[in-house]
């Protein structure tokens, strides 16, 4: 996850508690968070390009730049790294998000993926000019996609005409530009039946809250075998040991109860599940205490680099073959990530291929 | 060097063509010669044959530090507030060097591709509405509320505004030579972009513009050589041959802008504006190739010409550009400069 304007510190330390206060901020009008901070984001991407990442998500609000613009300026200074720009359809006609993507793409050798999203909150969907509810936003963005795969597949003109979108004789010559690939990846993101569905008919891959290997079993099942990916977002809080771990996350609990960066969320399956039990624990090592305070994606799993490497190779073994990780901070996690990880992750894998 | 043919408008539109791609190498070549010649914006044109303006000046930007970027766009297709965040995003990925050229709109074929079904006269409604909400949110005056024929937005919000040393919103260029297009540019715009045209015929549009403080703008193309018999001959080569001229023509009917069908009626009625001033290229190379031919000296003293009616900028062409940009920089720019200090 690519942190916010002016979240990354190149210098000088940010303690978890630091970083914990900057997103509770973030949506403020003070918080650097709307402004492109270039400086910050690259050293953030460079150290995860050492780190093994292989793609950055860039979210979309109102408070924050726009995500396509961030990763066409950000991927002229990396090489590797892929970026997964969030994007509400519905805001733009897809021809002219076509065009855009495809320039994008051009520009840095198609490293660009794309992540949709019906919209969260329908304040700020008015904001945008857009009035539809929650699942009318799914209908509109199935006809989206729909005419964009019609721009990305060898069709030499789109015509379409459906509820939301009309497209006459439509043509753009700029291509989907990168090494495999002829139109970039989709990910579809929700909780709801209608973004499940939506994954299937028109995405690459469904990308979803961290749940339990049990819990998410079958629906990774089911995913896969209607021939898309899953991607999960979570939070995680690596440690040399489990009870370290924990206390550094519950202290970054606000000290007043009431401080939530999620009360606007009001049209989002995903954050209207409400996180239910005595405990918030989900198992051993995955803690939802964050959730109310900072939103599901603060899902955290936590504990030692040997259990967080257990965790993500059982998810592996389920199906998931993707992870969008965040951290407090951002840099450090990502690094201690790669350093701690990454290579108990990798190691296992080759011990699995030497005795299959 | 490009040939006449290589460089046609008709090649534009073929699927093979290179003016589908982003040329970064070569663009950030362009725009540092232009930084060393002189000129201070370039515009991006805006089309379904070339990739996506925002983002060629988000890359070119980036490579470099001084110029800036008149971003073409066509309003309509796409949210006014998306709009507004992607161009304040884009200024403060490049330290604010983005202006707007709005054009409402010029082929309908090419619209009803993008969804956009609305006739010329509408397309300008909907912009001033359109440009009407995009002020609303660089005044960053509280919530953005707006409900007209065309938008509805409700509690409209951005946080990341536009930066930039010296503004807090975009200049906005509005373009098109159609009465629409001129209230369009008196209400909305900061700066009336349109073809050149001889001084005379000029003054009294100019007059009417600077009156009520918005800047005029020229598009023109120029050929600058020793003498104006070496710019004539020059001009004369860069006319293509037969077949690609009947491609043109065939391209250019299908429009429904003002702006070209009265750069192809002096075209084909008078060819000649003035002793310098020549509309012969338009049939093949699109309205924006009215060119001023002539002697370095002959070019300042036109251009000095124009400012004293009131103009105040101008976006030239050539050809081949980068060449004639140089000789632009090199022969034309420090006569003009020089004249200037000297008035003062």
């Amino acid at each position: 996850m690519l942190p916010k304007g002016g979240e990354v510190k190149p210098e000088g330390q940010q303690t978890p508690y630091e970083a914990a206060r900057y997103r509770i901020m973030s949506t403020s009008s003070t918080s650097p968070a709307p402004r492109p901070d270039m400086e910050g984001w690259t050293y953030f991407a460079h150290r995860a390009e050492e780190a093994g990442i292989d793609s950055l998500l860039i979210s979309f609000s109102r408070y924050e730049p726009d995500p396509l613009l961030v990763s066409c300026a950000l991927g002229l200074a990396t090489t590797k790294l892929k970026f997964i720009a969030a994007y509400r359809s519905g805001l733009a006609q897809p021809t002219t998000f076509v065009q855009q993507v495809n320039t994008a793409a051009a520009l840095i050798g198609g490293r660009i993926s794309i992540n949709i999203v019906a919209g969260s909150s329908s304040e700020e969907q008015h904001g945008y000019g857009d009035f539809l509810l929650h699942d009318e936003r799914y209908a509109r963005a199935e006809e989206f996609l729909t005419v964009c795969h019609s721009f990305w597949s060898d069709e030499a003109e789109v015509n379409f005409a459906g509820d939301y979108y009309r497209v006459e004789q439509g043509k753009l010559a700029t291509p989907f530009l990168a090494p495999d690939r002829k139109s970039p990846e989709i990910y579809i993101s929700g909780h709801s039946e209608k973004s499940e569905r939506l994954a299937y008919a028109q995405g690459s891959c469904w990308l979803r809250v961290i749940d339990t290997p049990e819990k998410l079993e079958p629906l990774v099942a089911r995913a896969r075998s209607w021939g898309i990916a899953v991607c999960l977002r979570l939070a995680i809080m690596c440690r040399p040991t489990r009870a370290e771990a924990f206390n550094e996350v519950r202290a970054l609990l606000p000290a007043d109860k009431g401080e939530s960066t999620i009360a606007l969320k009001d049209d989002s399956q995903m954050y209207s599940e409400k996180v239910t039990g005595d405990s918030f624990w989900l198992n051993e090592n995955l803690w939802t205490g964050l959730v109310p305070h900072y939103g599901p994606v603060w899902t955290t799993l936590l504990g030692t680099p040997e259990e967080l490497a257990a965790a993500f190779l059982r998810y592996k073994a389920i199906g998931v073959s993707e992870f969008i990780i965040s951290g407090w901070p951002e840099v450090d996690e990502v690094v201690r990530f790669g350093r701690e990880v990454v290579p108990l992750v990798r190691q296992a894998e080759r011990l699995e291929a030497k005795t299959a | 060097m490009k040939t006449p043919q290589e460089t046609s408008r008709v090649l534009t539109t073929k699927t093979n063509s290179p003016a589908s791609l982003p040329d970064i190498s070569g663009w950030t070549e362009f725009a540092r010669c232009a930084e060393d010649a002189g000129i201070e914006s370039v515009l991006l044109s805006f089309s379904r044959y070339e990739p996506d303006t925002m983002f060629v000046a988000c890359a070119v930007g980036r490579a470099t530090t001084k110029l800036k970027f008149i971003v073409a766009y066509r309003l309509g297709l796409m949210q006014p507030a998306t709009f507004v965040q992607q161009v304040n995003t884009l200024s403060g990925l490049i330290q604010g060097r983005v202006a707007l050229n709005i054009v409402a709109g010029s082929s309908t074929l090419e619209q009803r591709g993008y969804g956009d079904f609305l006739e010329h006269d509408e397309r300008y409604a909907r912009a001033d509405e359109f440009l009407e909400i995009c002020h609303s949110f660089w005044q960053r005056n509280g919530d953005v509320n707006f409900e007209g024929k065309y938008w509805r937005v409700e509690r409209g919000k951005l946080l990341t505004p536009f930066l930039a040393p010296d503004r807090t919103a975009p200049e906005i260029y509005v373009s098109g030579h159609s009465e629409q297009a001129k209230a369009l540019a008196l209400a909305r715009g900061s700066c009336y972009l349109r073809l050149i045209d001889t001084p005379q015929k000029l003054a009294p549009t100019v007059k009417y513009f600077r009156d009520r403080n918005i800047e005029v703008c020229l598009r023109l193309c120029v050929i600058c050589r020793p003498s104006l018999a070496e710019a004539i001959e020059a001009a004369k080569h860069l006319l293509p041959d037969e077949e690609i001229s009947r491609q043109e023509r065939s391209i250019l009917s299908g429009s429904d802008s003002h702006t070209l069908k009265q750069a192809l009626a002096a075209a084909d009625e008078v060819g000649w504006l003035d002793r310098n001033l020549w509309a012969g290229l338009v049939p093949h190379y699109g309205s924006s190739a009215i060119t001023l031919l002539g002697s370095p000296q002959e070019l300042a003293d036109i251009f000095l010409e124009y400012k004293r009616i009131g103009v105040t900028q101008f976006i030239i062409a050539g050809w081949p550009k980068l060449e004639e940009m140089m000789i632009f920089g090199k022969e034309v720019l420090p006569l003009v400069r020089a004249a200037e200090r000297q008035a003062k």
